[in-house]
Formats: C-alpha cells, sequence, structure tokens
C-alpha cells in the first residue's frame, strides 16, 4: 500500500532539531523531504554523527551553495514541483536569498511554507537568535521547572523544539488539508516561544487573570499523598509514585503491608496526608529503599496505583514495554554501521510508518534530484558543478 | 480549516488537549462529559482563586471552542445515544483504560461498523498491548518512565518532574498528527481507522540528547542543574533575576565583550580559544561570567547579546511572559468572550499564524450539559418529554 503521504515533496531548509524533527516525522509517512545541504560542514549537520544522522533519517539531501545565484535557481526548479517548504532560520536569511514566501508563491501559487523561527517573523524581537533552551527560559519553563524557592533548574533537554516541530508537522497536515478543499497555499509563520507558551497556558492564565505568579513546585501535587520521587535501593534509583483517591491509599497501605503508621489519622484523608507530606515522603522511602525501583513499580502498579521508575537513557533501551511494542528500529549507516533509534510513537491501524534510509550523507541524492526529478541535462549539471560543492 | 469534521471528544485531561487543537482550527468538536460534568473542572487554577466547576481556567483553556453535552455511556441508552451520534462523526478522542470501551461494547470495530469513516484516537498510558498495557499513569509517572526526570534536576536532588502536564501535550501533538495523517488516508480510501498512542512512548520520542547519545556514545546522560548537556548554556544571577547565557558560541566576541568592561579575566589567553580547554575549563570560564552577570540586569544583556546574535534569554517567570514585549506585539495572548460572567479574559492565543483561514478561539468552554438542547434536541430529534426522561434517569 503506498505511504499515505506518498507524493508530497517537501523542501527541507531547517537545521539541528525543531525543523529536522517536522521533517523527519512527516518523512516517516512518505512524504519525500529533500534536505537542503551547505556545502561546508557544521557541527549540527555533520551526517557523520549521530545526532544528524537520528532526526534526519528518511530524507534525501542535495548539497547546494545557496551564495551562487545558480544554487537558488535550482532552489526555486525545486519549489516548482514541490508542495512544502519549511525553514528555521532568523527571518533575514531566506529573504536575502529571495526564497520568502512573497517569491516562493511566484514560482509555485500554492505553495505551502512554513517559517519556524524562535520569535515569528514579526514584532520587535523577531530577528532575536534561539535554541531550545532560549526559547524555554523566555517562555517561564525554565523558571518553572525547579524546587521551591531554589533558583531555575529547568529541563535537562531541548523540549520546546521538539513541541515546535511536532506543531509544525500538525500544520503542514492542516495546510495540506485547506490545500484539498481549496486549491490554495498559504504561509505558516510559527514563533517556537508562542509554540511553547501554548503548553503553560493555565498557569499564564491564572496569572493574566488572577494576578497569581506560580512558583516553581518541584514534584509535589495538591492533588496527590504520597506523589513525588522516592529513593530505592542501588545507586541514583529511584521511583515516581502518585495516590490520588482514597481507595488508592488504602491499597497503597496493604502493599507496603498495612505498618501502624499507615492507620495514623494524620495520614487518613489527601488534606492530611498533604499537611504532613514531609513525615509522610520520609516513611515512604524508608520502605522503598528497601526495594528496586522495579520492584516498588510492579508492587504498585499490581495494586492499581500510578507509578514508574525514574528511567535512564539505559533503562529505556531496555524497557520490556517499548519492546513489546517495537518502539526502536535499526538502520544501517555508511559511517556508523547499524543504528539504533526510536521509531514513531504513535500507531495507525491502516496507515504505517517506512523506515527506509539513514539520513543523507553531503549531496548523497544529488544525482536523483537533478537528474531524476529536475531532469538537467549532463551539460546544465556540469555547469553546476561549482554550486553543489 | 477542519470545517468540516465532527470531533466527539471523550477524554479527560490526558486527551482533551488534542481535541482543543482540531476545535481550534474550526473543527466542529462536541465535548461529552460524564452527567455532573468532568472532573477536570475541579483542577485549580479557577478564576478569583474560587474553587467551581464553571470556573476552572485549567478546563476553560483546555476546552475552548468546543460544544458541550453530558452523556453516561454505561446506561444501554446512554450508549444507543452515543451510538447515533457517531453516525454524523469523523473523529472521536478518547483516553479510557484499554478494555474499557471493549467492555460497553464499543470497540473500534464496534463504532466502525456503525460508521466505516469514523476515525478513533485512543490515548493511552502505555499503548493497547504490551506488559504495560494496563498500568496506571500520570504526567508524574510518564514522566518518569519516559525518561525526562532522570536528566531533569540537579546532581544532588531527586529528578524532577518538568512544570505542567508535558507528557500529556507530547501525546495531543503526536495524536492530533496522527488524526490528521488518517483524514488523509481517508481521502483515499473511504475508511477511517483506530490511532493507538502511548503517553509512554510520545515522551521517550522527544528526549534531544539522552537517546541519541546513549545508542551512537553509551553515554548515560544525568542531571546537570541548569547547565545544559554540551556545556552550552547555563542560567546566571543577574542584578535583577536571571539570565540564560551561551558559552561556548561566538567564544571571540563573547571575550571582546567581556573585555571592554575590563572583566575578560584570563579568558583573553588564547589558549582559550580551543574549545577542548573550554570544556576542560568550563567551572572557570563560569565563575568568570557569574562575576560579570551580576553587575547587569537582565534586560541589558539580553537586549545588547541578541544583537550580537547571542541567542541568551530572560528566564522569565510568568509575569514576565504575561508581560512580554514580543508576544504583546504579535497578539498572541487573546480575548475570550465568557457571556455569562458578563465579562472576557485573557487566555494565550494560537501555536501558529496560518496565513489563510485562520486560527480562532470561536467560543469559550461550554458550561456543563450547555448544548445538551441543541444536539439532542435540534439535532437528533429528541422530543422535550424524551429530553427530561434522559435527565431524570441520569443518562444526561
Amino acid at each position: 500500500m503506498a505511504a499515505v503521504l506518498d507524493g508530497i515533496r517537501i523542501i527541507d531548509f531547517t537545521r539541528v532539531l525543531a525543523g529536522p524533527f517536522a521533517t523527519r516525522i512527516l518523512a516517516d509517512y512518505g512524504a519525500e523531504v529533500i534536505k537542503i545541504q551547505p556545502t561546508f560542514e557544521e557541527e549540527t549537520e555533520n551526517w557523520a554523527k549521530g545526532y544528524y544522522n537520528n532526526w534526519n533519517r528518511n530524507k534525501l539531501g542535495i548539497s547546494l551553495n545557496l551564495s551562487q545565484p545558480g544554487a537558488i535557481d535550482i532552489v526555486k526548479k525545486l519549489i516548482k514541483i514541490s508542495d512544502v517548504v519549511m525553514e528555521n532560520f532568523s527571518p533575514r536569511v531566506m529573504a536575502n536569498w529571495k526564497l520568502d514566501y512573497s517569491n516562493l508563491k511566484k514560482v509555485r501559487p500554492d505553495i505551502i511554507m512554513v517559517s519556524l523561527s524562535a520569535m515569528g517573523h514579526t514584532g520587535a524581537w523577531r530577528n532575536y537568535v534561539g535554541f531550545g533552551p532560549t526559547i524555554q527560559a523566555f517562555s517561564g519553563i525554565t523558571h518553572l521547572t525547579s524546587f521551591p524557592g531554589k533558583p531555575a533548574l529547568g529541563m535537562g533537554t531541548s523540549f520546546a523544539d521538539h513541541v515546535a516541530g511536532l506543531f509544525a508537522a500538525v500544520a503542514v497536515l492542516a495546510a495540506l488539508e485547506y490545500r484539498l478543499q481549496t486549491g490554495k497555499g498559504q504561509y505558516i509563520d510559527i514563533s517556537q516561544l508562542e509554540a511553547m507558551c501554548t503548553l503553560l497556558a493555565p498557569t499564564l492564565m491564572d496569572c493574566a487573570i488572577n494576578g497569581e505568579v506560580a512558583r516553581p513546585l518541584g514534584n509535589s501535587s495538591a492533588r496527590a499523598a504520597p506523589y513525588g520521587v522516592y529513593r530505592c535501593h542501588g545507586d541514583d534509583r529511584w521511583c515516581a509514585i502518585a495516590v490520588f483517591s482514597d481507595e488508592e491509599w488504602q491499597a497503597f497501605c496493604s502493599v507496603l503491608g498495612n505498618p501502624a503508621w499507615c492507620k495514623q489519622s494524620k495520614f487518613a484523608t489527601l488534606s492530611s496526608r498533604l499537611e504532613n507530606t514531609g513525615e509522610l515522603n520520609q516513611l515512604v522511602e524508608d520502605w522503598t529503599r528497601q526495594h528496586s525501583a522495579e520492584e516498588v513499580m510492579v508492587s504498585l502498579q499490581q495494586a492499581g496505583i500510578a507509578a514508574g521508575v525514574v528511567q535512564s537513557a539505559r533503562d529505556i533501551a531496555q524497557d520490556i514495554q517499548l519492546e513489546a511494542r517495537n518502539f526502536f528500529i535499526q538502520l544501517d549507516h555508511p559511517e556508523l554501521g547499524r543504528t539504533t533509534m526510536d521509531g514513531m510513537p504513535i500507531k495507525l491501524s491502516r496507515t504505517s510508518p517506512n523506515f527506509r534510509c539513514c539520513a543523507p550523507t553531503l549531496g548523497r541524492d544529488n544525482n536523483y534530484v537533478l537528474r531524476n526529478l529536475l531532469r538537467l541535462s549532463e551539460e546544465e549539471i556540469a555547469a553546476n558543478k561549482s554550486i553543489l560543492s | 480549516m477542519l470545517f468540516n469534521y465532527r470531533v466527539l471528544d471523550l477524554a479527560n485531561d490526558k486527551g482533551m488537549f488534542c481535541a482543543k487543537l482540531l476545535a481550534d482550527l474550526g473543527a466542529d468538536v462536541i465535548k461529552i462529559e460524564r452527567p455532573g460534568g468532568d472532573p477536570a473542572r475541579n483542577t485549580a487554577p479557577f478564576l478569583n482563586n474560587v474553587p467551581d466547576p464553571e470556573r476552572s481556567l485549567y478546563f476553560w483553556h483546555y476546552n475552548t471552542s468546543k460544544r458541550g453535552i453530558t452523556l453516561n455511556i454505561e446506561a444501554k441508552r446512554g450508549r444507543e445515544l452515543f451510538k447515533r451520534l457517531i453516525k454524523t462523526a469523523d473523529i472521536i478522542i478518547e483516553t479510557y483504560s484499554p478494555d474499557y470501551l471493549d467492555n460497553l461494547e464499543l470497540s473500534y470495530n464496534a463504532l466502525a461498523e456503525v460508521n466505516p469513516r469514523l476515525i478513533v484516537a485512543s490515548i493511552t498510558g502505555f499503548g493497547r498491548d504490551g506488559p504495560y498495557k494496563n498500568y496506571k499513569t500520570c504526567d508524574l509517572v510518564a514522566s518518569a518512565l519516559g525518561g525526562q526526570m532522570y536528566v531533569c534536576g540537579d546532581r544532588d536532588t531527586p529528578p524532577l518532574k518538568p512544570f505542567g502536564n508535558q507528557t500529556y501535550h507530547m501525546a495531543c501533538l503526536y495524536a492530533t498528527f496522527g488524526i490528521l495523517l488518517a483524514l488523509r488516508q481517508r481521502h483515499n480510501s473511504g475508511r477511517g481507522q483506530h490511532i493507538d498512542v502511548s503517553i509512554h512512548e510520545c515522551v521517550a520520542a522527544t528526549l534531544d540528547h539522552v537517546l541519541v547519545r546513549y545508542f551512537y556514545e553509551w553515554v548515560v546522560a544525568k542531571r546537570r542543574g541548569n547547565l545544559h548537556w554540551s556545556n552550552g548554556f547555563r542560567v546566571f544571577r543577574c542584578r535583577d533575576g536571571y539570565i540564560l547565557l551561551p558559552l561556548l558560541q561566538q567564544w571571540e566576541t563573547l571575550v571582546e565583550w567581556l573585555d571592554s568592561e575590563g572583566m575578560a579575566a584570563d579568558l583573553k589567553e588564547p589558549r582559550w580559544r580551543d574549545k577542548a580547554v573550554r570544556h576542560q575549563g568550563i567551572d572557570h570560564i563560569i565563575q568568570v561570567l557569574e562575576q560579570w552577570t551580576q553587575v547587569h540586569t537582565v534586560s541589558e544583556l539580553v537586549e545588547l547579546g541578541q544583537l550580537m546574535h547571542f541567542p541568551c534569554a530572560e528566564v522569565a517567570s510568568p509575569q514576565q511572559v504575561v508581560d512580554n514585549l514580543q508576544l504583546k506585539e504579535r497578539g498572541f495572548f487573546v480575548e475570550v468572550k465568557h457571556p455569562e460572567l458578563k465579562s472576557q479574559y485573557q487566555y494565550p492565543g494560537a501555536p501558529y499564524c496560518f496565513g489563510q483561514s485562520p486560527w480562532q478561539i470561536s467560543r469559550r468552554a461550554p458550561l456543563i450539559g450547555e448544548h445538551n438542547k441543541e444536539i439532542y434536541g435540534e439535532e437528533l430529534g429528541l422530543s422535550e418529554s424524551e429530553l427530561s426522561a434522559l435527565v431524570r434517569d441520569g443518562v444526561i
């Protein structure tokens, strides 16, 4: 069966994570993504590195020196036979190449163009540059992800890049749907900051509407106790536990063998457990320390309580649930050998992703793009040699 | 953009963001709550801090642009009504445990018999099969098992959960992506399908460097406080707050900047131009930068730094985000009318700006059962007396 995005061609100018992640998941479902590669080496775009390979699988690569007018001509020819253009430069870059939307739609009137910049293409800060950590700091999540009274810790990953990438992939599919209905393409301006702020909305509304300025909570909740991560047997081993209802509390106590402290009135209700949470957490940890994190998780889950090991990269690589669901895939790479990476975290019953090839080495698909797609003659290709390497 | 589609939103707080995304893109989303209302209505924050199921800002945000009805699908009469609604629907979003709908004889296959074009997105903690299928989850557990927490926090702190249901957001964004793919597939085949979304997997698939470094270098990433895994960024204290600074980029420009204020210390020495030396001496670089940032305000460093294309940022509090100049200039926050409160309130707006067919919040979240009459009465043609019987019997 043909892949669902078969026949959709995407010209991909994106770098690092946010944009490449967006075009990767579109490529996984069959879109023909042609990555425009710079002819010089960049750290984040080094095709022999795992990071690049991971976020650029299933794409084609054509190397182009975009400072040459001939390269811009080739790009325009490509855009003429494409459906989508995605870029994550700061706003000046595409305009300098005369590849901004107003120019592209002259080449292809129904083109869908997605810009994925730090701040969006309008506004006083439109030229601000940012990576995931920058966006996270501006959005408030860095400040809010900490322990009470402690300075910002923030997330341990460039989460905002994944957020922007997912919004971009959703936007492309929505725009394709709109094009099916109306025949029209469009320009989509994504501010990575705005995408990230959307995911903090209730807290921002509490501030804008009530004037309440939220503070870091650590691992605590007003709706559950015990709630948090508890140290288990071993080095840096932890299990997350969340006990919401009274029923779950009773089940929790029986997993622990109903020790005397469980029956004390200060732990009898959620509000009393919340009031005595410090003491409660200590008692819970006295128990968890005697067991492995896996034992704690399994015994609590069997009793119907939400619990989970705080998994490291190694734990995730060995996670039996992920394995049972075929979460990881393998692809061969000419320099890196057999590589392992996550496949697709959702499963559609009648539409499969397709993991065809590793990320393109520099200019790997120049031939296919120039000869098969653009049908350039040998003479034209020879004349363009300098812009390809 | 999705005006032609009807969505039935049966999701709890793990999935209601997915339905919001579709609703704000124009889909006709009907939120189906249990009689009495969705428990998510009891989640803080509340308008003026007064707990009330019609005043949860949390519920408001996640349910914009939807209409709302109440329905008990566990009751036989409720299931019949549900099946009548299914005939009119394109998409269902649900977050029940994997066997729940099957046990009510509302499995995907049963629903597809009623409406073969139906797309069902099931968002569960761990997916619909596998050894953890029946495990319970919540944002904390999903963040732990999915790999976010192990790398979040400091060396001497416990692992830390990122703020604000971010695991649900990942699942909902992926679910939305899947639904739009399934719609596209339906244009070709005429048939819907079942989408199985595991929150666990959606978290594990969005870990940036964590799995990459493990599979290519066998590095198990650890917690490093606010120091970026690559030493590329760190948070510093300024006179009036905190700033995120890049530590390694455009090194010579950074040193010149410090030197112009006489604060570069020994960083002017040529040996620091070697990247490997900078990585080794990162603690010293941090010390020098700390001296410098604390005599400045956040905004002067961010503004000047950004002029020189340093990806620096204010470590903003919620108040600073609400006051953010750029967000204001772009009109990010929008006013949403609440006629029954005779007022309007500020909501975060579009996560993306479409040139055509604009995104919009078409209405505030529904009140409990607000559209029962409109949908059961006007659309399904139930009479007043049938409606009051359903209310009496606790079906709606």
